[in-house]
């Protein structure tokens, strides 16, 4: 059903967010290298594994592996589908290394090294293979979309992250102490400060040690900013690399200000405090983020020492500030990668998540706008999804605009499913409709990637964008974040929307269990009432605790808990449904029930219980009408058949009395022939038997039964119709033949009424050839079974049936008898029918007609459970 | 019980019970019977009989018609029909006043009755 879908995003985010959180911890490369091979054991289940990366020179090399010999990785090292310049580069799967002719120099070392299987995932940044995961499998494997979708995820954060990792390894492989230890560094020296401080900030009149050494400290820390503080904590001098990163030209805009002025409110009490200790001797460090007056955000790890004075007492103090801003840009970016995916994960409003994801991606780049644009479900028109820090305006003036070249980079992005980047809003035609609005709030350049679906075919289901203040392009990292920032933003929208389809269907299907009076319940296996549902609460037999958590054996009446366990187990057997009908008191009035019982969710059934009573008395209904015309019929029958049925009382009679009066004068002889006298009671008994059995016969047809069904010999049926009627066929002088094959398996039936069925259609049959020839006549019944039917076929020489009434024959008064009322047939059909048989009629090729009825095995209904409903259908109560 | 002398009787019914009944019944007062289960048999080696004692519904010929063939044929043998359905129509009755028929069951007074109405209103027996 509609789960899968929310299934497969879920376990997309779990793995996100798994790769997120090792990455997170990762301090470097080799961190994110075995982050990667631990995700993808946690997540694919892959025990093998190895990253590898193109070296500088372009040639493949293994960064990390799992489980690979070191023959093995000298054999394929610089092996590579892919090279540095490949571009779209898609996962190659190879279930079977050795139907792969490609791979046929690797045969041995695989076979070595038993790898059955391989997969290669490219590791792609900005569009380009850095290099690539391998995942080995010691047997044949088949791939499945979701596990190379997850790989694919994996390899997208990895791609990143060693990306990331590499600039800034270079970043700090450039300075000369790997860590920022100035404490070490400068507070080995003793600081003598006896000059002044110039009005601008200048030292002057240092004595030249003293300077020397300030000025060696700043060249050694050449990208820090020095400060020097009065012991109030108010600036007095500045480095000109303190300027510079603060974007400061003229020093005099901070000099003789305090320097806590400089920091957000709530930075300035931890920073007092740090200036403080450093009053009182100790080395004070400090770590917090700050504006530049030119309003950018900067991350600074600083360090306040005291200054001492010739005659030691503290004089000055000295501040050494790093912008950290870039390895905090990182941490933060992973950090907020991850806050992002537990937003998605815990179901965050979409509007949330993705605002989250533009202040994030804004935070990384100074000064920049971000935009995420939404593609309608029309595949046309474009809503704004999140843009914090444009105006209102112009996200208004952006929302519902349709898709097209000229309707910014973003519309273009999304229409071609690629990234665009536009250097010069202010020229591009690109931005031609919307230029004014974008060039009037100060835009000049926009960078755009499309959002795709995970889902393959891939779907464009947005665009993330990014806005700078001057034309320009981006930098690689730039345009890295605007692509991952797109790949986190489709997470979201994937994620949203399948939950949003999985909503809409259980919203749907609330509804549609609202519309339904059906009852449901689930069960365990064994029979115990888990949950339940059932529209009013009020129709429910007993209350729901006084079910649930109970087996049906203790809430049943033993009878009914008998037949839903074998219910239970056939469902559970078969995995089809079962049905099952029955009748429970409620409120004093006997209600009828279906269920339906089915295997859901494992091993667990769901029954669902419907109330037919209604339907049962109308069919009900219909049976005692069925069944009160029956007896008319069969009224009418004997009342036709009158002179036969006392003729066949009347023989025996006769022969018993004739037997009786011999008997009598027998006893007037002497010597007694005693033999001969219990010969002649004994031939008294057996036709008084015979008389006996005559009325039998004729008290069941007059009789209003009831069906009783029993499995019955459809040979001895029709022979017992035949003895009925066999005087008064022969009176009308109508052969009968018969063809019943020996052994045919039993029906289900009501012995009267199949009888009844057989005497229609012989009557039916009699009537047809009463004005032919006596010696043209002849009627034929024959018996024939298949595997799942016994069919009894009544054929006649007579008159046949008008071709347009074939249809028509079974219809109640349709009758071209001279004698009754037309009911035979039709009430002959309604029991058929009852009886989940059929009959139909046909005309013979040469002369005459057939009537064929089809009665199923008695043992192919009781495996159907259709006894029960054929037993409700024929028989009230 | 006043028995008629002895007979030789013929009967023609197609039920065996019957049958074996009259056979004994009709031994019992002492005539000779001999029973045929058709009027075809009975007509493939006839008898010399008495009389004829035939059921009206049998298979093949009917009593009515065995009749007919044993008066077209000149036979005068005296009948008694014996029916288990109430007897000949009226139309028949009328048109053979001469032949008694019985409905059965019957008595045994009643069956030498006919037997010997039958004898005295055949002219082969006057």
């Amino acid at each position: 059903m509609t789960e899968r879908v929310p299934a497969a995003t879920n376990r997309q985010l779990a793995v996100r967010l798994a790769v997120s959180r090792a990455l997170g911890r990762a301090r470097d490369l080799d961190d994110v290298y075995s982050a990667a091979l631990n995700t993808l054991a946690e997540c694919l289940e892959v025990s093998r594994a190895s990253v590898l990366l193109f070296d500088p020179d372009g040639v493949m090399r293994f960064r990390a592996y799992r489980g690979l010999s070191s023959e093995y990785r000298a054999e394929v090292q610089g092996h590579s589908p892919w090279t540095p310049d490949s571009v779209d580069a898609e996962p190659l799967l190879v279930p079977d290394v050795t139907c792969d002719p490609s791979l046929e120099r690797y045969w041995p070392v695989f076979a070595q090294e038993r790898i059955a299987a391989l997969a290669f995932i490219p590791l792609v940044s900005l569009g380009r293979v850095i290099g690539k995961f391998m995942l080995y499998y010691d047997a044949q494997h088949a791939f499945d979309d979701e596990e190379v979708q997850l790989a694919t995820v994996i390899a997208g954060a990895v791609a990143f992250a060693v990306e990331r990792g590499r600039t800034e390894g270079v970043a700090r492989g450039s300075d000369a102490s790997p860590g920022f230890e100035p404490d070490a560094a400068i507070g080995a020296w003793e600081w003598e400060v006896s000059g002044e401080v110039d009005p601008d900030g200048r030292l002057s009149g240092l004595p030249s040690k003293s300077l020397r050494q300030v000025r060696q400290c700043n060249v050694m820390s050449s990208r820090d900013c020095l400060k020097i503080l009065d012991l109030d904590g108010r600036l007095i001098y500045i480095n000109d690399a303190g300027l510079e990163g603060l974007g400061v030209d003229d020093a005099r805009e901070l000099l003789h200000r305090p320097w806590v002025d400089l920091w957000e409110e709530k930075e300035r009490e931890p920073l007092r405090e740090v200036i403080a200790r450093a009053r009182a001797g100790a080395i004070g460090k400090f770590q917090a983020p700050c504006r530049t007056p030119a309003g950018i955000m900067k991350w600074w790890d600083i360090v306040i020492m005291p200054i001492v004075g010739a005659d030691g007492a503290i004089v000055q103090l000295l501040a050494v500030s790093r912008d950290v801003s870039a390895p905090w840009r990182a941490e933060s970016f992973q950090a907020g990668q991850h806050q992002v995916l537990e937003m998605i994960a815990t179901g965050a409003p979409l509007h949330q998540v993705l605002t989250l994801l533009a202040h994030i991606v804004e935070d990384q780049c100074e000064g920049m706008i971000c935009s995420v644009l939404l593609l309608d479900a029309d595949g046309v028109h474009v809503r704004m999804g999140a843009a914090p820090s444009l105006p209102d305006d112009y996200s208004r003036r952006i929302d519902g605009q349709p898709l097209g070249p000229r309707v910014g980079s973003c519309g273009t992005a999304m229409q071609l499913g690629r990234s665009v980047i536009v250097t010069d809003i202010a020229r591009d035609p690109r931005w031609e409709i919307l230029r004014d609005a974008a060039t009037a709030i100060g835009l000049r350049a926009c960078w755009s990637a499309p959002i795709l679906s995970s889902s393959s075919p891939k779907k464009v289901l947005g665009s993330f964008a990014m806005y700078c203040a001057s034309s320009r392009g981006p930098s690689c990292e730039e345009l890295r974040l605007v692509e991952t920032a797109a790949d986190l933003a489709g997470a979201a929208i994937d994620h949203h929307r399948s939950q949003e389809a999985l909503r809409q269907s259980e919203v749907r299907n609330r509804a549609i269990l609202r519309a339904i009076p059906d009852w449901m319940f689930v069960l365990s296996s064994d029979g115990v009432y888990l949950d339940y549902h059932v529209n009013v609460a009020d129709h429910l037999l007993v209350p729901p605790e006084a079910f649930l958590g109970k087996s049906i054996h203790e809430v049943l009446p033993p009878w009914l808990a008998e037949k839903f366990t074998r219910a239970f187990e056939r469902a559970l057997a078969t995995n089809e449904p079962e049905r099952l009908e029955y009748s429970l008191e409620s409120r004093h009035e006997p209600r009828f029930y279906e269920a339906c019982v089915v295997r859901s969710n494992g091993d667990k059934l769901l029954s669902i219980v419907r109330d037919i009573t209604d339907r049962k008395r109308a069919e009900l209904d219909a049976a005692a009408q069925r069944e009160e015309l029956a007896h008319v019929n069969r009224v009418l029958i004997l009342n036709e058949q009158s002179g036969a049925l006392a003729h066949e009382l009347s023989q025996p009679l006769a022969a018993i009395l004739s037997n009786a009066q011999a008997a009598r004068r027998m006893l007037d002889r002497s010597p007694l022939d005693l033999d001969e006298l219990r010969e002649t009671l004994d031939d008294v008994i057996k036709s008084d038997k015979r008389a006996g059995a005559v009325i039998h016969r004729l008290r069941e047809l007059l009789r209003k039964n009831k069906a009783d069904l029993q499995p019955l010999d459809l040979n001895e049926v029709t022979r017992e119709v035949i003895d009925l009627t066999r005087s008064d066929l022969l009176l009308r002088r109508m052969p009968v033949k018969t063809a019943l094959s020996p052994g045919i398996p039993p029906v289900l039936g009501d012995r009267v009424q199949l009888q009844q069925v057989i005497l229609n259609l012989v009557l039916n049959a009699c009537e047809a050839m009463s004005t032919v020839e006596p010696a043209e006549r002849e009627l034929m019944l024959t018996t024939v079974a298949d595997d799942k039917c016994v069919q009894i076929t009544i054929a006649d020489r007579g008159i046949g049936i008008p071709p347009g009434e074939l249809d028509s024959v079974f219809d109640p008064f349709v009758t071209h008898r001279t004698q009754g009322l037309g009911l035979g047939l039709a009430i002959s059909r309604s029991i058929v029918l009852a009886h989940r048989g059929r009959i139909h009629a046909e005309n013979n090729a040469d002369r005459g007609a057939t009537f064929r009825c089809f009665l199923p095995l008695a043992d192919v209904q009781v495996s159907t459970a259709a006894r029960d409903s054929v037993v409700t259908t024929l028989a009230p109560g | 019980m006043t028995d008629v002398a002895p007979l030789t009787v013929a009967v023609v019914d197609d039920d065996e019970a019957v049958r074996t009944a009259l056979r004994r019944l009709l031994r019992s007062m002492g005539h000779n019977v001999h029973v045929f289960a058709s009027a075809e048999e009975y007509e493939d080696r006839p008898i010399p009989a008495d009389c004829l004692i035939v059921d009206l519904r049998l298979p093949g010929l009917n009593g009515f018609e065995l009749r007919e063939r044993l008066r077209l044929r000149g036979a005068s043998i005296p009948i008694v029909f014996i029916t288990g359905d109430g007897g000949p129509s009226p139309g028949d009755t009328a048109d053979h006043p001469d032949t008694p028929s019985l409905a059965k069951p019957f008595n045994d007074g009643d069956l030498i009755a006919a037997i010997s109405r039958a004898m005295s209103a055949s002219p082969g027996v006057q």
